[in-house]
C-alpha cells in the first residue's frame, strides 16, 4: 500500500511486519534507544505541562470526541455540505475512491497547466497514497518543505513520526545529510545553522514553484473552508505564492461548524508538541485571484473502517502523535519499526483494517498500559482497540500454531483444578530441579534476560487446605 | 466533475450511508470558558504578554501617543517596510509582483484581534501582498488594541467571521521548528520575528 | 464484616507467590474479614483474551462467574485480573448462558485488594494493623489497577491527585517513599508481550529499575505479583539486590521476613 524507498526487517511471507524483530535490531544500540526514549518523553512531559493550564481540560477533550463523534455519525451529510460550500467559495471539489484515484486527480491537474514543480507541505494522507514517487515517475519535482520531512526526504527514509518525521535522526546524522545533498560544510551539526541552510534551500524553491499541495487539518462543513496548521509556516507559502494549489484530505477530517474549531485548536497542539497552539493556523476560505484551488476527499478504506462496529471510532483522530509520545513501545522501538504511514497505537488500530495479514503484528506490540487512551485528546479507546483487533488476528488464522497450541493447552489446563494442581507442582519442582543454563534455555524468550520466579514448595492453595482446612 | 468522478463521490457517499454507526448528537456547546478566564487572572493584557512570549514573539505595551515611536523602534534597521497599519507609511516596499516580497524586511499590520490563551493575533485580509508578506517578511510587526484582546479561541470565533476573507490566520510568534533533535529553532520559513504592540485602552 | 466474602488468588500467585496470598488473606483477617477461598477456578482468562483468544479463554471465566457468584464480595489479588473480570465478566453472561446475568453482578462485584482496603475499609482501620516497615520503596501501581481501577490519579489526566495505595502505605510507619521520574510509566510485563516482544519488555522493566534505584528506591512495592514477577526476574538476574513485595505483604509486616 505505502510506497517506501527502503526495507524494513520484516520475515514471513507476504512481506509481514515483524514489529518485534524490528524492534529487537533498534534496542541493539541501548544509548540510541535510550535518547529517543528521552526525546518523545520530554515532548510528552511538554504536552502535560500545557494541558495542566487549560481548566477545563477533561471537558474538552470529551466535547471533541462528542463533536467528532457526531461528524462521523453523519458524514455523508456534512461531506455534502462542505462540497456544496466549498464550491460556492470557489474551490474545486474532487472525490477520491483510493490511493491510486487521488494521486491520478493529482497528476491531472498539475498536467493541465503543465507544472513541474510542487511544493508540498506536510500531508500524512499523501504519505498513505504514496503520491511523491507517482508523480516524480511522471516528471514532477516533488519537495516536501515541512523541514523534518525534507530531511527524510533528502534521505531515502519514511517519517518515524506524524509530527516529528526526523525524530529518529541526530543532529549530526542531519548535518551528513545535508553536507551531502545541500553542500553544507562537513561535520556542520548545529541545528540553527541547519535550519537556516534548509530555509536557504527551500526559499528558492517556494518562489519557483508553479504548484503547492498541502494537508488539512480540519474541513468546515458550515461554510466549505478548511484549516491548515504549521508552524514553520511553509504550507503558507506555497498558498501565498503558487498559482495552483491542492488541499487533500481524509474524509475524516469534516467538523461540522466554525465554532468546533475552538475546541480542536485548543487540545491540538497542546497534544502534540505541548505548544498552546501552533504558530500558524491558516483558514482558506476560497483561492486568492487567479489562483486555481482545488481539494481532494479521500476515501481509501476510510468507508470500511467507518463500517466496523468496534473500530470506528478510531477515524475521530486528528493526527496529534500524543499516542506516540506517550508509548513506551513506540519510544523503545521507533516508528520505522511499524512498518506504516502512521505508526503507533493509532497506527496499530488503523493499519490492520487495511491489511490484517500484513499489520498483524502491530496490535500486539503493546502491553494495553491505557497511556494512549488517556492522553488522546478525542478519546480513542485505543486499548480497547488493540484488544479487539488481536481477537480477529486470532480468528483469522494470523497467529502462529506454536501460540494456539500453546494457549490451548493453558487454558485446558487452568479449566480443570486437580490437573491445574499437578502442573503448576510439575513446574516448580522441574524448575527446582534444572540447572541453571538448562532452566534458562527452557525459559526461552523470558529466560534471556530474567530469572524465573523462585519456585516454593507449595502452591497457596495446598497451604489454604492445610491451614484453613480449605474451602467452606 | 467528470463521469469518473461522479462515480467516485456516489461510491463514496453510498459507503458512507453503508457504514452506519449509531447515531451521535452534537450535544451542547461550548461557550467561553470562565474558567479559562479565571485561570489566566484579572489581566487579559499580562496574560496575553505572556503567551505571546512563550510562542518567541516580543510584546510592547504602551499608549495611544506612544505608538508611533515604538513601531519606528519595532522597524528600525529595516531598509524595506510594508505597512498596512493606519497612520504608518511603506518605506521602499517592493511593488511589482509577490515574489518581490521575498526580500522584504518588515510588514506591519493591525490585527483584529488577539488570544490571552495562546498569544495569537488574528490577521484576515482579501489582500494577496499582506498575505505574502506576511510569511515572506524577515520581520512582522502587529499592531492590536486592548480592547481586542479575549480570552481564549471560543470567544476569538465568536468575534470573528472566518469567511470575511478567503485568507485569515491565528499567528503567534515567529516561525520556528524543533524537527532537528527536537532543538528549538526560530525562523524557519516564515519570518525570524513577530513584534506585538499592545495599545492600551 | 459480613461474610459472604471470597479472595481469588490469580493462577501465577498460587503457585509461584504464596506467601503473598498468605498475607494478604492475614491482612483481612487482622481485620475481621473472613474470605473464603473458593476451590475451582484457577485463573480469570486474562492471558487468553490478552492473547487474542478471548473465545477460548470464555470457559475460564465462565467458570470463574460460577465458583465466584455465590460471594457477595469478590477481592482480586492482582490488578489486572480485576479489571479484565470487571471488563469481561458480563460479555459471557450475555453469549448465551443460561444462568441469569451472574456474570454481570460478578463483575460488579469484583474488586481488587487495594482498591477494598482503601475505599471500603478505609486508611484509618489500616493504620490499626500498626505495620511498621524500615526503608524507602518505589510503589508501582499496575497499569490496569491504575488507569482501568483506578486506584490513583493516571499523570496523563487533568483531575485532581489522589493515590490509593500511598494513603495505604503511608500508614505503615517507617516507610518511606521514593519519588520516580516516571511514577507511572508501564514496566514492561504486558503478559504475553514479555516474552513476544523480549527486548521492548527487557528494556521497559530496565528502565523502571533505573528509574527506581536512581531514587533512591531500597525495594519495590507493587499491586501486582505480574508486574514484580518480570521486574524481579530482571533483578535478581543483574544482581540487583532489589527485594520487592506486594503491598499485602508489607501491610501484614511480612516484607523483608522471608
Amino acid at each position: 500500500m505505502t510506497q517506501r524507498s527502503f526495507e524494513l526487517p520484516v520475515v514471513g511471507a507476504g512481506k509481514r511486519v515483524d514489529h518485534a524483530a524490528a524492534a529487537e535490531a533498534f534496542n541493539a544500540d541501548v544509548a540510541r534507544t535510550d535518547w529517543h526514549d528521552a526525546s518523545l518523553w520530554f515532548v510528552r512531559e511538554k504536552r502535560d505541562r500545557a494541558a495542566s493550564a487549560v481548566p477545563d481540560w477533561e471537558a474538552l477533550r470529551e466535547r471533541a470526541s462528542t463533536i467528532k463523534e457526531h461528524a462521523l455519525t453523519h458524514l455523508d451529510v456534512y461531506l455534502m455540505q462542505f462540497e456544496e460550500n466549498a464550491t460556492r467559495n470557489g474551490m474545486q471539489v474532487h472525490w477520491a475512491r483510493d490511493a491510486d484515484e487521488h494521486n491520478r486527480i493529482v497528476h491531472r491537474i498539475l498536467a493541465a497547466a503543465d507544472a513541474r514543480k510542487l511544493v508540498k507541505s506536510k500531508s500524512m494522507l499523501t504519505e498513505e497514497c504514496g503520491l511523491n514517487p507517482y508523480l516524480e515517475e511522471r516528471g514532477i519535482e516533488v519537495v516536501d518543505t515541512d523541514l523534518g520531512e525534507r530531511i527524510v526526504q533528502l534521505r531515502g527514509e519514511g517519517p518515524s513520526h506524524i509530527v516529528m518525521p526526523a525524530i529518529h535522526l541526530r543532529k549530526e546524522e542531519v548535518g551528513e545529510t545535508f553536507h551531502d545533498k545541500l553542500g553544507t560544510p562537513a561535520g556542520m551539526a548545529d541545528p540553527n545553522a541547519l535550519a537556516g541552510a534548509a530555509r536557504e534551500h527551500l526559499r528558492k524553491r517556494f518562489l519557483a514553484a508553479d504548484c503547492t499541495l498541502t494537508g488539512i487539518n480540519f474541513a468546515i462543513a458550515e461554510t466549505g473552508g478548511f484549516v491548515v496548521c504549521t508552524n514553520e509556516g511553509n504550507a503558507d507559502l506555497g498558498m501565498a505564492l503558487a498559482p495552483i494549489h491542492i488541499a487533500s484530505v481524509g474524509i475524516e477530517k469534516i467538523i461540522p461548524r466554525v465554532e468546533d474549531l475552538g475546541v480542536f485548536l485548543r487540545l491540538l497542539a497542546r497534544s502534540a508538541t505541548g505548544q498552546a497552539v501552533t504558530a500558524y493556523s491558516t483558514h482558506i476560505h476560497g483561492p486568492r485571484p487567479g489562483q486555481a484551488l482545488h481539494v481532494v476527499l479521500v476515501d481509501n478504506g476510510r468507508t470500511r473502517q467507518l463500517a466496523r462496529e468496534e473500530f470506528w471510532r478510531s477515524l475521530k483522530c486528528i493526527r496529534c502523535g500524543a499516542c506516540m509520545n506517550t508509548c513506551p513501545i513506540y519510544r523503545r522501538s521507533g516508528g520505522h519499526s511499524y512498518g506504516s504511514t502512521v505508526p503507533g497505537p493509532i497506527g496499530s488500530v488503523l493499519t490492520p483494517g487495511l491489511d490484517l495479514d500484513r499489520y498483524a503484528s502491530l496490535p500486539f506490540a503493546s502491553t494495553l498500559c491505557g497511556s494512549c487512551t488517556a492522553v488522546c485528546p478525542v478519546k480513542i479507546d485505543l486499548d480497547a482497540q488493540l484488544f479487539r483487533w488481536r481477537q480477529h488476528v486470532v480468528e483469522s488464522g494470523k497467529v502462529s500454531l506454536v501460540k494456539q497450541v500453546a494457549i490451548g493447552g493453558s487454558t485446558a489446563v487452568l479449566d480443570r483444578p486437580r490437573l491445574f494442581r499437578v502442573a503448576g507442582a510439575l513446574v516448580r519442582f522441574g524448575l527446582r530441579l534444572l540447572p541453571e543454563p538448562l532452566a534458562r534455555r527452557a525459559a526461552g524468550a523470558w529466560g534471556r534476560t530474567r530469572e524465573a520466579p523462585v519456585p516454593p514448595r507449595e502452591s497457596f492453595r495446598a497451604w489454604y487446605r492445610k491451614h484453613r482446612g480449605g474451602s467452606t | 466533475m467528470s463521469g469518473a468522478e461522479q462515480s467516485a463521490r456516489d461510491a463514496i457517499l453510498s459507503a458512507v450511508r453503508a457504514a452506519r454507526p449509531p447515531v451521535v448528537l452534537r450535544g451542547e456547546s461550548v461557550t467561553s470558558a470562565a474558567r479559562m478566564l479565571g485561570a489566566l487572572g484579572t489581566s487579559l493584557v499580562d496574560a496575553f504578554t505572556g503567551a505571546a512570549i512563550a510562542s518567541g514573539a516580543s510584546v510592547t505595551v504602551c499608549s495611544r501617543d506612544e505608538v508611533g515611536r515604538v513601531i519606528e523602534g519595532a522597524v528600525a534597521g529595516a531598509r524595506s517596510v510594508l505597512s498596512f497599519a493606519d497612520g504608518i507609511p511603506s518605506h521602499h516596499a517592493p511593488t511589482g509582483d509577490l515574489h518581490d516580497l521575498a526580500d522584504l524586511d518588515a510588514l506591519v499590520c493591525e490585527p483584529e484581534l488577539g488570544v490571552a490563551e495562546n498569544g495569537a493575533v488574528w490577521i484576515a485580509s482579501s489582500s494577496d501582498r499582506l498575505r505574502a508578506a506576511l510569511f515572506l517578511a524577515a520581520r512582522v510587526v502587529v499592531v492590536v488594541q486592548e480592547n481586542d484582546l479575549v480570552a481564549d479561541l471560543h470567544a476569538a470565533y465568536a468575534r470573528i467571521d472566518v469567511t470575511a476573507h478567503p485568507f485569515g490566520a491565528f499567528v503567534a510568534g515567529p516561525s520556528k521548528t524543533a524537527d532537528i533533535e527536537q532543538s528549538l529553532v526560530i525562523g524557519a520559513h516564515g519570518p525570524k520575528a513577530l513584534a506585538i504592540v499592545v495599545v492600551r485602552a | 464484616m459480613a461474610s459472604s466474602v471470597a479472595l481469588f488468588v490469580p493462577c501465577y500467585v498460587d503457585q509461584f507467590f504464596p506467601h503473598v496470598a498468605i498475607a494478604a488473606l492475614t491482612v483481612l483477617e487482622r481485620l475481621g474479614i473472613k474470605a473464603d477461598v473458593p476451590e475451582g477456578a484457577a485463573c480469570c482468562g486474562q492471558p487468553a483474551a490478552n492473547a487474542g483468544f478471548a473465545r477460548e479463554g470464555h470457559s475460564t471465566i465462565a467458570r470463574f462467574v460460577d465458583v465466584y457468584a455465590p460471594y457477595e464480595r469478590i477481592i482480586v489479588l492482582s490488578g489486572s485480573c480485576a479489571v479484565h473480570v470487571k471488563q469481561h465478566a458480563g460479555e459471557v453472561a450475555a453469549h448465551g448462558r443460561k444462568v441469569d446475568t451472574a456474570g454481570a453482578g460478578v463483575a460488579e462485584r469484583t474488586t481488587e485488594l487495594c482498591a477494598f482496603l482503601h475505599d471500603v475499609v478505609g486508611v484509618d482501620r489500616i493504620s490499626g494493623l500498626a505495620a511498621t516497615y524500615s526503608g524507602r520503596v518505589a510503589v508501582h501501581i499496575g497499569c490496569h489497577a491504575l488507569r482501568g481501577l483506578g486506584l490513583a490519579r493516571p499523570s496523563e489526566l487533568q483531575v485532581g491527585p489522589f493515590d490509593k495505595v500511598r494513603a495505604l502505605l503511608g500508614a505503615v510507619r517507617g516507610l518511606e517513599f521514593a519519588d520516580l521520574a516516571r511514577p507511572d510509566e508501564c514496566c514492561g510485563f504486558g503478559g504475553t508481550f514479555a516474552v513476544g516482544e523480549p527486548a521492548v519488555s527487557t528494556k521497559m522493566g530496565r528502565d523502571k529499575l533505573r528509574d527506581a534505584t536512581t531514587h533512591g528506591a531500597q525495594a519495590v512495592v507493587s499491586t501486582d505479583m505480574s508486574c514484580l514477577m518480570h521486574l524481579d526476574g530482571l533483578a535478581r538476574r543483574e544482581r540487583m539486590g532489589l527485594p520487592m513485595y506486594h503491598v499485602a505483604e508489607v501491610l501484614a509486616g511480612t516484607a523483608g521476613a522471608r
